[in-house]
């Protein structure tokens, strides 16, 4: 029988930090990712010496980008490995070092994210399997489609799926790291220019750079470097799927979410009535709407009405994209998954500032990558 | 002039109207699958050698459409319409639709496929297949 996250020792994370999302510009992936690891060693009070191996999210920079990186801390010889998920990379680095941790091969791990915009080389392309739509049917319309058929189904309206993004320009606009940070009204939400279907650019997430950095720790690592505890919320469960065959399904990226999800709870011993915070994968507004269906947080179609009535806001029954999400705070590709676990962390410690949502417990962190994989972690403070 | 030819050979036949479009029956577990491919089937694992050619017929209905705003390929030119086609067989699709705006769209709807010329980037002509709302 195989063992689950939680099954093994458990995995705290101790260190959080950012390098802010922004446009492309011509700073160096090894400043971006370098401020990012700095603040998350000064968070955790911990020195670079003390992290035992290094998982690095990237998609876009090339190989072997980590170590031309990390050597700038001083090359202490730790293991280091890129890791590669799509959207998701991110999200599998957290994955990974948590794993090494848990496990008891290391005491001490750090998960980044970090990249710049860059031509995304689809494998996929190359896999020789054409279909009829091509580079016509981009992710903007693929989820344009989705948009459409969502709304067809429940009758919701154009605005309700651009509420989303109202509600996360909001949140963005209170976070320093945020590359949107200004809140908008659904008037300006809904305003052309429109990119696909009824999905307007402010619909969409931008994709820029950044870089993003937590470091996980094992209870022995946390007593011999004198970590603060308290500020340690614990990764219950880390659960990544793939898709499968969904005969008769209309959505597959709502069933992969709806299956790793179920399984993320289960491991972590957690139901969505549980949950106090989720980050997820909004690229595209209709996303969230989708995918807080799917995970159980109301009943299907009943997710538009639970953004209007405020359940999803800071301060609501379970805050949804506090950072601002992917529209508001950005989709630099390596970082995003690493950054929403910053956010969680950030929140259940109590240290968001005025973007804090009240008494978080339990957060929830999901990111869906081309292809398409899911990843889902659960943290809890204790 | 040189005869046109399918802009995605393998895809559908352009020999015949509507143009069928060319799947995959699998012997292992009886999964129709479109697009075909020339690996293994994605429902039971079976290998290539298992998977049957099988003519799908190009009749389904409409179940989502999105006007494409933005669009860099040279392929087409942007505003052009998309759309998901739940085949009366069973396969469900992503399609370039006839018509370039959503004007007198409504998911529920009938398509059938059809065969749209467009010129290649060597001068020849291409015909894609695309899907338009059945006269009723």
């Amino acid at each position: 029988m195989p063992s689950t996250l939680r099954d093994l020792r458990p995995v705290r994370v101790i260190g959080i930090g950012l390098h802010p999302y922004q446009r492309a510009s011509d700073t160096s992936y090894v400043t971006l990712g370098l401020r990012a690891v700095r603040e998350a060693l000064s968070d955790a009070e911990i020195a670079w010496t003390d992290v035992e191996a290094a998982y690095n999210g990237t998609a876009l920079l090339g190989v072997a980008p980590t170590r031309a990186m990390l050597r700038h801390l001083g090359a202490t010889g730790l293991p280091v490995l890129q890791v590669e998920n799509a959207s998701a990379s991110g999200s599998s680095a957290v994955a990974q070092a948590s794993l090494a941790v848990a496990s008891g091969v290391c005491d001490v791990a750090l998960a980044m994210g970090v990249d710049k915009p860059g031509m995304m080389n689809l494998a996929s392309a190359k896999a020789g399997v054409r279909d009829l739509s091509g580079s016509r049917i981009a992710p903007f319309t693929h989820f344009a489609l989705l948009a459409n058929e969502y709304m067809h189904r429940h009758g919701a309206r154009p605005e309700h799926v651009a509420q989303v993004a109202v509600k996360n320009s909001r949140n963005g606009a209170q976070n320093p790291y945020a590359q949107r940070q200004k809140a908008r009204s659904l008037e300006e939400v809904l305003a052309p220019p429109f990119i696909s279907g009824s999905l307007t650019r402010l619909q969409c997430c931008p994709i820029g750079e950044g870089a993003a950095a937590v470091i996980v720790a094992s209870d022995d690592a946390i007593r011999r470097l004198g970590v603060r505890a308290r500020r340690a919320p614990r990764i219950l469960s880390s659960v990544t799927r793939s898709e499968r065959v969904y005969e008769g399904a209309s959505n597959f990226d709502a069933e992969l979410t709806r299956e790793t999800t179920a399984q993320a709870y289960e491991e972590a011993g957690v139901g969505p009535a549980d949950l106090d915070l989720i980050e997820l994968h909004d690229a595209f507004a209709i996303e969230e709407l989708l995918y807080v269906e799917a995970m159980g947080l109301c009943a299907e179609g009943e997710g538009a009405a639970m953004l209007m009535k405020g359940d999803t806001d800071i301060g609501g029954r379970c805050a949804v994209s506090t950072s601002g999400g992917l529209l508001a705070m950005g989709h630099p590709i390596g970082p995003t998954g690493v950054g929403q676990v910053c956010e969680i962390t950030r929140q259940l410690r109590g240290e968001a500032g005025p973007r804090q949502h009240s008494e978080g417990r339990t957060g929830l962190a999901h990111m869906v990558g081309i292809g398409a994989v899911c990843v889902v972690h659960v943290l809890q403070r204790e | 002039m040189a005869d046109p030819k399918a802009a995605h050979p393998g895809l559908y036949r352009i020999d015949r109207e509507p143009p069928p479009l060319l799947g995959q029956r699998c012997a292992g577990c009886g999964r129709l699958a479109f697009p075909p491919n020339p690996y293994g089937c994605e429902g039971c694992g079976a290998e290539a050698d298992e998977l049957v050619t099988e003519e799908i017929p190009g009749h389904g209905e409409l179940a989502a459409f999105a006007t494409v705003h933005l669009h860099p390929g040279k392929d087409i030119e942007a505003p052009f319409t998309v759309g998901t086609i739940v085949l009366d067989a069973g396969p469900t699709l992503r399609a370039t639709l006839t018509r370039a705006t959503d004007d007198g769209l409504a998911i529920g709807q009938r398509v059938r496929s059809q065969l749209v010329p467009r010129h290649s980037e060597d001068g020849g002509e291409l015909l894609e297949l695309r899907f338009a709302v059945e006269e009723t």
